[in-house]
C-alpha cells in the first residue's frame, strides 16, 4: 500500500498533458457542433416566422414567406454539415488519442521497475491499456461538442424568448426548475447508502464470478456444482436484493424528473401560461409559437448532464486508473552512464523491504567472481527470491549498493545492464511471433546460424526442424510447444544472449527430464568465465556449485564450498539433511 | 434482437418481456396522441377564441396525466423487468457453466467467460431498463403523430409519411453494416489485448533488447491495427447518421414548404398548419436520436450474441438410464481421443484393476494429463470407450462417477474463503473428528497451526495467501476427505521443492493406501513404488510393466530414468568425496 500512496502524491502530469497537441482539433470540434447547433434553431424560427406573417391582419406578404422557407431549409444544411462534421472529427480525434495513450502507457510500462509488475495482476494492466482508454470514449468524442451545445443553443433560445416575452419565458423555466428541486432528494444520505450498496454488490458478483469460472475444474471434480456456485447464485440474489431496493427508492424522484423534463409537460405549462397570457390579452398569439417550438430545447442541459452522467463516472474512473499507472515513477536512468569493467559483482550492505518496516534483506555482504556458480539456498521465506531480483534491477535496494564491474547498477544504462545480465526464470511466456524472433528477443541483430546454434544447444532443435515452417513458425498460430519445449525455447534464448551474468531461478520443477538435462547442459556450457547465480533446489545444483549461501530470515547465515560447508556441519548441513531425507523418501525408499 | 434476447432468456421469461414491451408501447402511443389535442387548442388560441381553448387544454392536461402514469409504470416494468432477467440469466448461466465440459474451459475461455458473465451479462440485460424504452418511443411517437397529422390534412401527412420507409431502410441498412465493423473491432481489441499481455509479461527479455513501447512492434502494430479498426467503424457510422438526419430534415423542410405553399393558396389554415408544425418539430428529434440509441443496441446486441453462443454450447450428454459401476478397476477400451484436429490419443489399450497403482511417465505433450481427464470425462472420447468398474463413462450419472474419483491437480485453485471450507468442499457433511484427520494426514495440520486465524485462516483469491506446496496440501485434505475410491494424481509434486515435497509426499502415500490409483509424473522418483508403469509417446502406449523390469528392459523408460537421475547420482558420490 505504500508505495502506491506515495506515487499517488507524486502524481505526475495528467493526460491533459497528453491532450495538448490535439487542442487545436477539439476546439474545431466545439466551434463546428456550436455553430451546427445555433443553426439547428432557424427552422424553428422560420416556422415561428411564418407564424408571424400568416396570423399578421392584411395580405400575406409572398416574397417575405419564401425567404422564411429557404432560410429555413438553409439553417438545417449547415446543422447538418457541421454537426456531421464536428462528430466525424471528434470520433477521429478520439481514435488518435487513445492510440497516443496506449502508446504512453506501453511506454511507461516499458520503463516502471520490473519488480512493480509482481504485485500487480497482468490483467488489471491490461484492461488499462484496452477497456480504460476505451472508456475514455465519451470525455473525448462526444463531451466537448454535445456538452457545449447543449448549453450554448439553449442559451441562446433563453435570450431569444426573453426577447420574445419575459414572462411566457419564466414559466417555460418552471419544468426545469422542478426537475433541479428534485436533484438534491438523489443525494440523500439513504440514496448515497443505497448507491455504495449497490457498488459494492456489483463488485461481488463480479469476483465470484471469477472465482466460479476459475475454480471450474474444482467445481467438477468433487461434484460440488451445485454448491460451489452457491456463492455465486447467493451474491447474484443479494445483487438483485439491493437493486431492488435501489429502484424502488430511486424511482418516484426519477419519475418525477423524467416527467418535469418530458415534452407533453413542457408543451402543457407553455400552453396553459400562453392561453392565461393570450386570454388576458398579454401576449399576441403568433407570440406563442416560439416557446412551442424553443421552450423544449431549455431542458436539454439538465438531460445531458443526467444523459450520459454513468458513462462520465466510468470515463472518470478509467483515467483516474490511468493516471495512476502513468504516475508511476519509471527506474531512474542515470545521467552520465558508466561503463562496468569486468563482471564481478559485488553487494555491500545491501537492505530491501516492499513495504516499510518490513526488511526481507537485512543487509547482504556478497562477492560474485566471474567463473563461479553461487548457489543461494534456504527455507521459503529467506528472501532468495529478492535477492536475485536485485541483480536485473527488478527492484533497487533500499539500503546499501549492488556493483556490476565496480559500477553501482544504478549508474549503467538500462539496456547495457540487461545486456550484461540476463535471467532464466521459471514463468516462462512465449510471444505469439515466429520461433526464431522468440529466440532473438534480447539479441534482435542475431544471424540465423547463431540461433539455430542457440536452439541445438537447449536440445529444441530438432524439434523446431519439425515445425510447419521450421524457424518461421508462429508459435500460438501455427503450433504450439508443451511446457517442456518452451522451457527449453527460454534456455536457447538466454544462450543466444550470451550475457556475461546469470540469474537461474530454479525454484519449481523442470517439465521433463529432457529440459533438466538440457539447463544443465547449457550452465556447463556456460560456465567458463561467467558470473553464475542459481537459486538452488536440486541437490544436484547445490552440489555442482563453487559456493553457497545458506540464507535465513534476510541474512546471510553461512556460506563457503559445499564440502566444507557440509564437513562444518551448521545450519547447511542440518538443511541439506532435510533435503535429502526428503528426496530419499521421493525415491521411495530409506536414505542410501 | 427481441427474439435473440427471448432464446437467450428461456421461454419462462417471455411473458414480462412481451408486456413490457407493450407497456412502452402504449406509452408512447399516448404521447403521440395526445399532441393531436394540441391542434384544437391552437387553433383556439390562433383563432382569437382563446376561451375555446380551456376544455382541451384541460383534456391534454388529462392526456399529459395518463402519459405520466404509463410512463412511471413502463419505467417500472423495465427496471423490475431487467432486474427479474438479470437474475434469471445469471442462474441460468450458472447453471450452464457448471454443466459444461471441463475439456471446453481451455485456453482464454476463463478470461472471456469471465467477463462475459459479469459485465456482459449486465449490458445485455441493460437492454430491457435503459435502451428498450427511449428505442421504442423514438419509433412509435413519431408515427403516432405521423397518423394524427394524417387526420387533420392528408397532404402533409402523407409527405411526412414517406420518411417512414426511409428511416426503417436506413437503420436496417445501418445495422448490418455496422455489425461487420463491430466484429472486426472487438476482434481487434482482443488481439490487442493478448499483445499487451505479452508485452508485459515479457518486460525483461524485451528490455535486455531494447524493444519497449513504440520499439516493439508487434505490440505497436496491433495498437495501429485498433486504431485503424476504430476508425472504419467511425466511417461506416457516418452514412447511417447523415442519411438518418438527412432524411428527417428534408422531410422537415418539405413539410415546411408545402404548409407555405398550401397557406398561400388559401387550402389551409393558418392555425392548423401552425398546429402541424408543431407537430413535425416532435418527430424530428426522438427520429435523430435512433442512431445513437441503435449504437447502444447494436453493442447489447452483440453481448446478446456471445451470451447465446455459449448458452447453446452442447454439455456432456447425460445416459437416461444410468449404470453402477461395479467395482472400482478401470479400463481404456480403443480409445481415441482428438483435440483441435490434433489426434492425443491413439487406439489406447489399458486396464488397472481394483487397488492397483498405475504410472504414467513421458515427454511433455506426450497426453498423460489428457488420460487422466478421460477418466474423470472431462471430456468425451473419439473411439472406444473408457470404463470404470466395468461401465462405460458416458452411461454411469455424473454425480455417480465423481463420487467414485478424487483428483489431485498440478496447479491448485482454492476458492476465496477459509481453509476449512476448502478442505470441506471435498465432503461438505463431514464431522469435525474426520476434518481434523484428514488435515493431520495430510500434513496441513502444522500449516493451520502456523496460520494466524488457524482453520478460519483466509486463503484469498485462487489461494493466493498460501504458497504452493501449503495449496497443495489442502488440496490432498480435501482428495483424503472426499474418500473416493478411485485417485487421479496429475504431477502432484513437480511444483514444489523438496521439503514441501517430502511433506506433500506423505499425504499422498496416505492418500493412495488401499484405492485405485492412477499418477502422472515426470519426477520419475515417485514412480517407483507404483505396480506398474505406463511409457506413453505422442497418445501411445510405448512400454509398460514393472519399474525394475523396464529398466532391465534397456528402452525408452531406463533412457528417461537415466536422464533423470543421472546428476543425483553424482551428488552422492560427490559427498563421499567430500
Amino acid at each position: 500500500m505504500a508505495p502506491e500512496l506515495a506515487t499517488r502524491q507524486r502524481s505526475a502530469p495528467p493526460p491533459v498533458g497528453l491532450l495538448r497537441p490535439y487542442l487545436g482539433s477539439f476546439a474545431a470540434v466545439v466551434v463546428l457542433q456550436v455553430i451546427g447547433s445555433v443553426a439547428g434553431l432557424a427552422p424553428l424560427l422560420a416556422v415561428a416566422e411564418l407564424g408571424r406573417a400568416l396570423l399578421s391582419p392584411g395580405p400575406l406578404d409572398h416574397g417575405h414567406v419564401r425567404i422564411v422557407v429557404i432560410a429555413g431549409a438553409a439553417g438545417l444544411l449547415v446543422r447538418l454539415v457541421f454537426t456531421a462534421a464536428s462528430s466525424g472529427i471528434g470520433h477521429l480525434l478520439d481514435d488518435r488519442v487513445q492510440l497516443a495513450f496506449r502508446r504512453r502507457l506501453a511506454e511507461r510500462l516499458g520503463r516502471v521497475p520490473i519488480g512493480w509488475f509482481s504485485r500487480r495482476r497482468t490483467g488489471e494492466l491490461a484492461k488499462v491499456v484496452g477497456d480504460d482508454v476505451s472508456a475514455v470514449h465519451p470525455f473525448v468524442a462526444h463531451a466537448p461538442g454535445e456538452l457545449v451545445a447543449a448549453f450554448v443553443v439553449p442559451l441562446v433560445s433563453l435570450l431569444y424568448l426573453f426577447a420574445v416575452d419575459w414572462r411566457l419565458t419564466l414559466i417555460t423555466l418552471v419544468p426545469v426548475v422542478l426537475a433541479v428541486a428534485l436533484v438534491p432528494l438523489m443525494m440523500t444520505p439513504a440514496r448515497l447508502r443505497e448507491q455504495k450498496a449497490f457498488d459494492a454488490a456489483m463488485g461481488r458478483v463480479a469476483n465470484t464470478v471469477v472465482e466460479f469460472v476459475r475454480g471450474i475444474a474444482v467445481v467438477k471434480a468433487f461434484g460440488t456444482g451445485e454448491r460451489a456456485h452457491r456463492r455465486f447464485v447467493t451474491a447474484v440474489d443479494e445483487f438483485v436484493a439491493v437493486f431492488f431496493r435501489w429502484v424502488r427508492g430511486m424511482s418516484v424522484i426519477a419519475a418525477g424528473m423524467q416527467l418535469a423534463l418530458s415534452p407533453p409537460f413542457v408543451l402543457l405549462a407553455v400552453l396553459a401560461g400562453g392561453a392565461a397570457l393570450i386570454t388576458s390579452g398579454d401576449l399576441p398569439p403568433a407570440d406563442l409559437l416560439p416557446f412551442l417550438l424553443l421552450g423544449l430545447g431549455l431542458t436539454a442541459p439538465v438531460a445531458a448532464l443526467g444523459h450520459g452522467f454513468d458513462d462520465m463516472q466510468a470515463a472518470r474512473r478509467a483515467v483516474g486508473r490511468i493516471k495512476e499507472v502513468l504516475a508511476v515513477p519509471p527506474l531512474p536512468e542515470p545521467v552520465h552512464p558508466a561503463g562496468p569493467r569486468g563482471h564481478r559483482v559485488e553487494l555491500r550492505d545491501v537492505r530491501f523491504g516492499y513495504e516499510a518496516g518490513r526488511e526481507v534483506l537485512r543487509g547482504i555482504d556478497l562477492v560474485l567472481e566471474p567463473g563461479t556458480v553461487t548457489a543461494v539456498v534456504g527455507p521459503s521465506g529467506s528472501g532468495k527470491s529478492t535477492l536475485v531480483q536485485l541483480l536485473p534491477r527488478f527492484y533497487d535496494p533500499t539500503g546499501g549498493s549492488v556493483t556490476l564491474g565496480g559500477v553501482d547498477l544504478r549508474e549503467i544504462g538500462s539496456r547495457d545492464l540487461y545486456r550484461m545480465v540476463s535471467f532464466v526464470f521459471q514463468d516462462v511466456r512465449l510471444l505469439r511471433a515466429s520461433v526464431m524472433d522468440n529466440i532473438a528477443l534480447a539479441v534482435p541483430h542475431a544471424g540465423f546460424n547463431d540461433v539455430v546454434r542457440a536452439a541445438r544447444l537447449a536440445d529444441i532443435h530438432d524439434r523446431i526442424a519439425e515445425l510447419p515452417r521450421g524457424y518461421d513458425t508462429v508459435i500460438g498460430e501455427e503450433a504450439g510447444l508443451s511446457g517442456g519445449e518452451a522451457q527449453r525455447i527460454s534456455i536457447a534464448r538466454a544462450l543466444l544472449a550470451d550475457a556475461p551474468v546469470l540469474v537461474l531461478d530454479e525454484a519449481t520443477a523442470f517439465a521433463d527430464p529432457r529440459t533438466e538435462q538440457a539447463v544443465r547442459r547449457a550452465l556447463a556450457t556456460l560456465k567458463d568465465d561467467r558470473t553464475i547465480l542459481v537459486i538452488a533446489h536440486r541437490l544436484e545444483t547445490i552440489a555442482d556449485a563453487d559456493t553457497i549461501v545458506m540464507l535465513d530470515d534476510g541474512v546471510i547465515v553461512e556460506r563457503g564450498s559445499p564440502a566444507e560447508l557440509l564437513a562444518r556441519d551448521g545450519e547447511f548441513a542440518a538443511f541439506s539433511r532435510t533435503y535429502r531425507s526428503a528426496t530419499a523418501l521421493q525415491r521411495g525408499g530409506e536414505p542410501r | 434482437m427481441i427474439r435473440m434476447l427471448m432464446r437467450v432468456l428461456g421461454p419462462e421469461y417471455a411473458g414480462p418481456v412481451r408486456r413490457t414491451v407493450a407497456l412502452m408501447t402504449v406509452t408512447a402511443m399516448v404521447e403521440g396522441l395526445s399532441y393531436g389535442l394540441l391542434v384544437p387548442v391552437l387553433r383556439a388560441l390562433f383563432g382569437g377564441d382563446p376561451g375555446g381553448a380551456r376544455p382541451w387544454l384541460v383534456a391534454f392536461g388529462a392526456a399529459v396525466a395518463v402519459y405520466a402514469v404509463l410512463r412511471y409504470l413502463s419505467d417500472l416494468s423495465g427496471m423490475r423487468g431487467a432486474t427479474v432477467l438479470l437474475r434469471g440469466m445469471f442462474h441460468r448461466l450458472g447453471d450452464h457453466l457448471a454443466r459444461l465440459p471441463i475439456g471446453w474451459y481451455g485456453g482464454a475461455r476463463v478470461g472471456e467467460v469471465s467477463v462475459l458473465a459479469s459485465r456482459g451479462v449486465l449490458e445485455a440485460m441493460g437492454v430491457l431498463a435503459h435502451l428498450l424504452g427511449p428505442y421504442v418511443s423514438a419509433c412509435v411517437t413519431p408515427l403516432t403523430i405521423v397518423v394524427v397529422m394524417l387526420g387533420f390534412d392528408w397532404r402533409l401527412g402523407l409527405a411526412a409519411l414517406a420518411a417512414a420507409p426511409v428511416v426503417a431502410a436506413i437503420q436496417v441498412w445501418t445495422g448490418r453494416s455496422m455489425a461487420a465493423s463491430d466484429a472486426e473491432r472487438h476482434e481487434r481489441g482482443h488481439e490487442a489485448t493478448g499483445r499487451v499481455i505479452e508485452y508485459l509479461q515479457a518486460q525483461p527479455v524485451l528490455r535486455a533488447g531494447g524493444r519497449t513501447g513504440e520499439r516493439f512492434r508487434l505490440l505497436d502494430d496491433s495498437l495501429r491495427e485498433l486504431q485503424r479498426a476504430s476508425r472504419r467503424t467511425v466511417l461506416s457510422a457516418l452514412p447511417g447518421v447523415l442519411g438518418l438526419t438527412l432524411t428527417v430534415q428534408a422531410v422537415f423542410t418539405a413539410l415546411l414548404a408545402l404548409g407555405a405553399y398550401l397557406a398561400l393558396g388559401g387550402d389551409i389554415g393558418a392555425a392548423e398548419l401552425l398546429a402541424i408544425l408543431v407537430l413535425a418539430a416532435r418527430c424530428a428529434d426522438p427520429l435523430l436520436s435512433l442512431s445513437d440509441l441503435g449504437g447502444k443496441l447494436r453493442a447489447a446486441r452483440a453481448e446478446l450474441g456471445r451470451l447465446d453462443a455459449v448458452l447453446s454450447t452442447e454439455p456432456l450428454p447425460e445416459a437416461s438410464d444410468p449404470v453402477r459401476p461395479a467395482h472400482h478397476g478401470l479400463e481404456f477400451d480403443s480409445v481415441t481421443f482428438r483435440q483441435d484436429g490434433r489426434t492425443v490419443i491413439d487406439d489406447l489399450f489399458l486396464s488397472v484393476p481394483e487397488g492397483q497403482r498405475l504410472a504414467v511417465v513421458g515427454p511433455s505433450g506426450a497426453g498423460k494429463s489428457t488420460l487422466l481427464q478421460l477418466i474423470a470425462r472431462f471430456h468425451d472420447v473419439d473411439g472406444g470407450a473408457v470404463r470404470v468398474g466395468g461401465a462405460d463413462v458416458r452411461d454411469v450419472g455424473t454425480e455417480v462417477l465423481t463420487s467414485r474419483i478424487a483428483i489431485v491437480f498440478q496447479d491448485v485453485y482454492l476458492f476465496d474463503g477459509t481453509i476449512e471450507e476448502n478442505v470441506r468442499l471435498g465432503r461438505p457433511d463431514a464431522g469435525e473428528a474426520e476434518l481434523r484427520a484428514a488435515a493431520t494426514a495430510a500434513r496441513l495440520d502444522e500449516v493451520i497451526e502456523r496460520l494466524p486465524g488457524g482453520w478460519a485462516a483466509k486463503v484469498g483469491e485462487g489461494g493466493a495467501l498460501l504458497s504452493g506446496g501449503e495449496r497443495q496440501r489442502v488440496s490432498i485434505a480435501r482428495a483424503l476427505l472426499k474418500d473416493a475410491p478411485i485417485v487421479l494424481l496429475d504431477e502432484v509434486t513437480s511444483a514444489l521443492d523438496p521439503v514441501n515435497e517430502a511433506a506433500v509426499h506423505e499425504g499422498v502415500e496416505r492418500l493412495m493406501a488401499g484405492r485405485t490409483v492412477v499418477m502422472v509424473a515426470h519426477r520419475l522418483r515417485t514412480v517407483q513404488r507404483a505396480d506398474r508403469v505406463v511409457f506413453l509417446d505422442g497418445g501411445r502406449i510405448v512400454e509398460e510393466g514393472g519399474h525394475d523390469e523396464l529398466l532391465r528392459r534397456g528402452g525408452r523408460y531406463a533412457g528417461f530414468w537415466h536422464g533423470s537421475t543421472a546428476p543425483d547420482i553424482r551428488w552422492r558420490r560427490g559427498r563421499r568425496a567430500g
